[in-house]
């Protein structure tokens, strides 16, 4: 059987050193063929010891490193192996030259962050041997006020490896060849998934043949519930892998996922699904209500804030009451008297409705302070035409200032405050009726803004066709 | 392989596989210079104008025979001739290829013909030229080269990263982004060693289009070893081996043969290594 000659050589500069030498390279059609001039060089100079390098690795430490079984990859990120090969590649020569200066620039940030946190307490008068982050992050808060908004734009201080990324360790050994199999693909961790995914969607189609075969049925008891959990978005999985995914590579990783989850047998992989998955907290069962206090004559009571628009109320709800609600020292339907004729006093109806709800309208009282702090109010009384002489000064009636400012933000404001204060009085599920009832929500709608150009916030100014 | 041969004579004539040259002119039979085959570009011509291998060269001058100390000058150092049989080929549907109307010009010699417009690889070539890819894949394993298999079949994605996986070595069978062998530096961020062999499943990303790899590996020197069918262009694959590269035997049987010539070639590294 014929061969033909082939050389090629580890190092691409080897190859040009050889066809300095005088051989004739011809290429065509892909091939390179060296021809009869490198059939007269000795025997010596093609032996396998020049050709291939000395230096191998041992092909079962190569076929462990390149299994599935790789050591996670944030794990290998950071460590630095200095490697002085005497046939180090080129490849490896270049990643360590990288992985120097990268250390020597995060050991030079560290430092700087270390002597700036020590500053920082001193110029604060505090320790700086015991100068936390917390500190840090309120000392910057005090010296560099801002009124930006986004809370990702105000100034702050991390310690370096929160703030620059993190680099993947040697990802080839001296000679250069790569560890991981699928290497050469730019995103071996995210494939390396994919290709898992797929060996364990095979593993659980054998496994339920087998069972077809024994008529065993899919255990419904262990069924997989994906309640209350979401999978990890597009940032927070390339996070994970060390590696920067794209949108289309994202959702074929969440088809495959769903296309596993969707198995009857899934429940075998529980471990593996629930990785790429993040817990959605439920606000309710992460706000501990607060237990109830005691006052001197032994009465339980609770304090609580609420919040309406401008208006902040401040409620105190004492228990073994008999249904009095006091509002800055005047009883309810005094301080909001606004009457609505047949469909009643809506002001007082919105701070009773969370007593109903929770049926205490007859045995808790509440003492509720509240303040309006926005612009002033002004109501308009019945305008009157004709000139009207004033003795003193007095506004006109549409200019004046109505008594209680903004009626329905106070009353809502004192809605929340005595239904969160209610929380500590009634049982968790009354707990959830109220908050299903919209009573525990701090309603954030606000006052739109005026826009130039226009009237209002949305109304516009009258159109006019030419 | 006698039963595959044994099997055609025994058709009736007028079932028999129409000859490759009827394929592309019309029904009338006509002579050689009448075709209207395009010849491939290159100074060597077409295909079936280079010359035939050369038998075993033989060194007179040397003392001893250098097929025994030098694996290169060996005609089959790793055996690769007795990891399959013609039969092998013909049971994993290796012979069968696509219609005549997909049929890539530059494929028409590796046919015997067609039948019933599914074109027909003749078997005794493929056995050739897989033995020749299988040699020199073991070599370049023998020699501590990257290996990297390409397969872009949905279907075999699978099966071609388990056996690079099996046998050490390395794959690609998603998406090839360009410039992964041309701007390796910028996209692996820094320098990176190319693999040494391209072993290609199948030489078509799309239902149409060829492979970005093929052409690369042709740009950066990396020979290529690739499974070329009947709609392929086999001009920039080093190696070519037509056959069909479709049907999951045969995919199976490829991925097999190939993973036994690189541990072949590694077990001999590691023996001369020891020694």
């Amino acid at each position: 059987m014929n061969f033909i000659w082939m050389l090629f050589p580890t190092q691409i500069d080897k190859f040009w050193d050889i066809a300095k030498k005088g051989a004739v390279v011809i290429m065509s059609l892909g091939r390179v063929r060296v021809l009869e001039a490198l059939w007269r060089l000795p025997a010596t100079r093609l032996s396998a010891s020049t050709v291939c390098p000395t230096v191998c690795r041992p092909l079962s430490s190569a076929g462990a490193r390149s299994g599935p079984t790789s050591p996670d990859p944030q794990e290998q990120a950071g460590q630095v192996q200095q490697r002085p090969a005497k046939n180090t590649s080129k490849a490896m020569m270049a990643y360590l030259e990288r992985a120097t200066k990268h250390e020597e620039f995060m050991r030079k940030q560290v430092h700087e962050f270390e002597i700036g946190k020590r500053h920082l307490a001193n110029m604060m008068g505090e320790d700086p041997e015991h100068f936390t982050q917390e500190d840090v992050d309120r000392a910057i808060e005090y010296l560099f006020p801002t009124g930006i908004f986004d809370k990702k734009a105000r100034p702050k201080m991390r310690h370096p490896t929160e703030v620059f990324p993190q680099q993947k360790a040697a990802q080839f050994d001296a000679t250069g060849r790569p560890f991981h199999t699928l290497f050469y693909t730019l995103k071996p961790n995210f494939y390396m998934t994919l290709y898992e995914l797929v060996e364990k969607m095979n593993q659980l189609d054998r496994l339920q043949a087998k069972n077809d075969a024994l008529g065993k049925l899919p255990d419904t008891t262990q069924k997989l519930s994906l309640l209350g959990s979401e999978w990890l978005d597009i940032e927070e999985l390339g996070k994970m892998l060390v590696e920067t995914l794209k949108e289309p590579q994202y959702q074929e990783f969440v088809r495959a996922m769903n296309r596993l989850v969707e198995h009857p047998l899934a429940y075998h992989h529980k471990d593996f699904i629930f990785k790429y998955r993040k817990m959605l907290r439920v606000s309710n069962e992460t706000d501990t209500v607060p237990e109830l206090l005691f006052d001197s004559a032994g009465r339980p009571y609770m304090e609580a804030t609420g919040y309406r628009k401008r208006a902040v109320a401040r409620a105190v709800v004492h228990g073994r009451g008999s249904g009095r609600v006091t509002v800055n020292g005047l009883p309810l339907v005094h301080y909001f008297h606004r009457d609505g004729g047949r469909s009643g006093n809506q002001d007082v109806a919105q701070v009773m409705y969370p007593l109903q709800v929770a049926g205490v309208l007859d045995s808790v009282d509440v003492e509720a302070t509240v303040q309006y702090d926005g612009p002033t109010q002004r109501y308009h009384g019945k305008r009157r035409r004709g000139h009207r002489k004033r003795t003193s000064f007095v506004p006109e009636p549409w200019k004046r200032p109505h008594p209680v400012q903004a009626p329905s933000s106070q009353a809502g404001a004192v809605r929340h405050a005595v239904s969160l204060a209610l929380r500590s009085f009634v049982d968790k599920e009354m707990q959830e009726t109220m908050r299903l009832a919209g009573l525990l929500t701090r309603d954030v709608r606000e006052r739109e803004r005026y826009k130039p150009g226009k009237k209002g916030s949305r109304k516009g100014r009258t159109w006019k066709k030419r | 392989m006698s039963l595959y041969r044994s099997a055609v004579r025994l058709l009736p004539a007028c079932l028999r596989v129409t000859s490759r040259r009827a394929l592309v002119t019309s029904s009338a039979r006509t002579k050689d210079h009448d075709l209207h085959l395009p010849t491939p570009a290159g100074p060597l011509g077409t295909w079936a104008t280079l010359k035939p291998r050369p038998e075993k060269y033989v060194d007179t001058e040397a003392d001893i025979d250098p097929s025994v100390t030098d694996p290169l000058r060996h005609p089959d150092y790793f055996g690769v001739r007795e990891l399959f049989t013609m039969s092998d080929l013909f049971d994993a549907r290796v012979h069968l290829g696509h219609r005549e109307g997909s049929l890539n010009p530059y494929m028409a010699e590796f046919l015997l013909g067609s039948r019933l417009g599914h074109c027909v690889f003749d078997l005794e070539r493929t056995a050739q030229l897989l033995r020749d890819a299988l040699n020199f894949t073991a070599h370049i394993a023998y020699r501590g080269g990257i290996i990297m298999f390409v397969c872009r079949s949905p279907q075999h994605v699978h099966m071609v990263e388990r056996t690079a996986m099996e046998c050490g070595e390395f794959s690609h069978c998603r998406h090839w982004p360009p410039g992964v062998f041309t701007d390796s530096t910028a996209l692996f961020g820094g320098v990176t060693r190319l693999p040494d062999l391209l072993v290609l499943l199948n030489t078509l990303d799309t239902v149409l289009e060829q492979h970005g790899a093929v052409k690369h590996a042709a740009k950066m020197l990396i020979p290529t070893v690739g499974v070329v069918d009947s709609n392929c262009d086999p001009r920039l694959v080093t190696y070519p081996v037509p056959g069909n590269d479709d049907s999951t035997t045969a995919v199976r049987l490829y991925c097999k043969l190939f993973s036994e010539a690189i541990r072949r070639g590694k077990a001999e590294r590691e023996k001369s290594a020891v020694v």
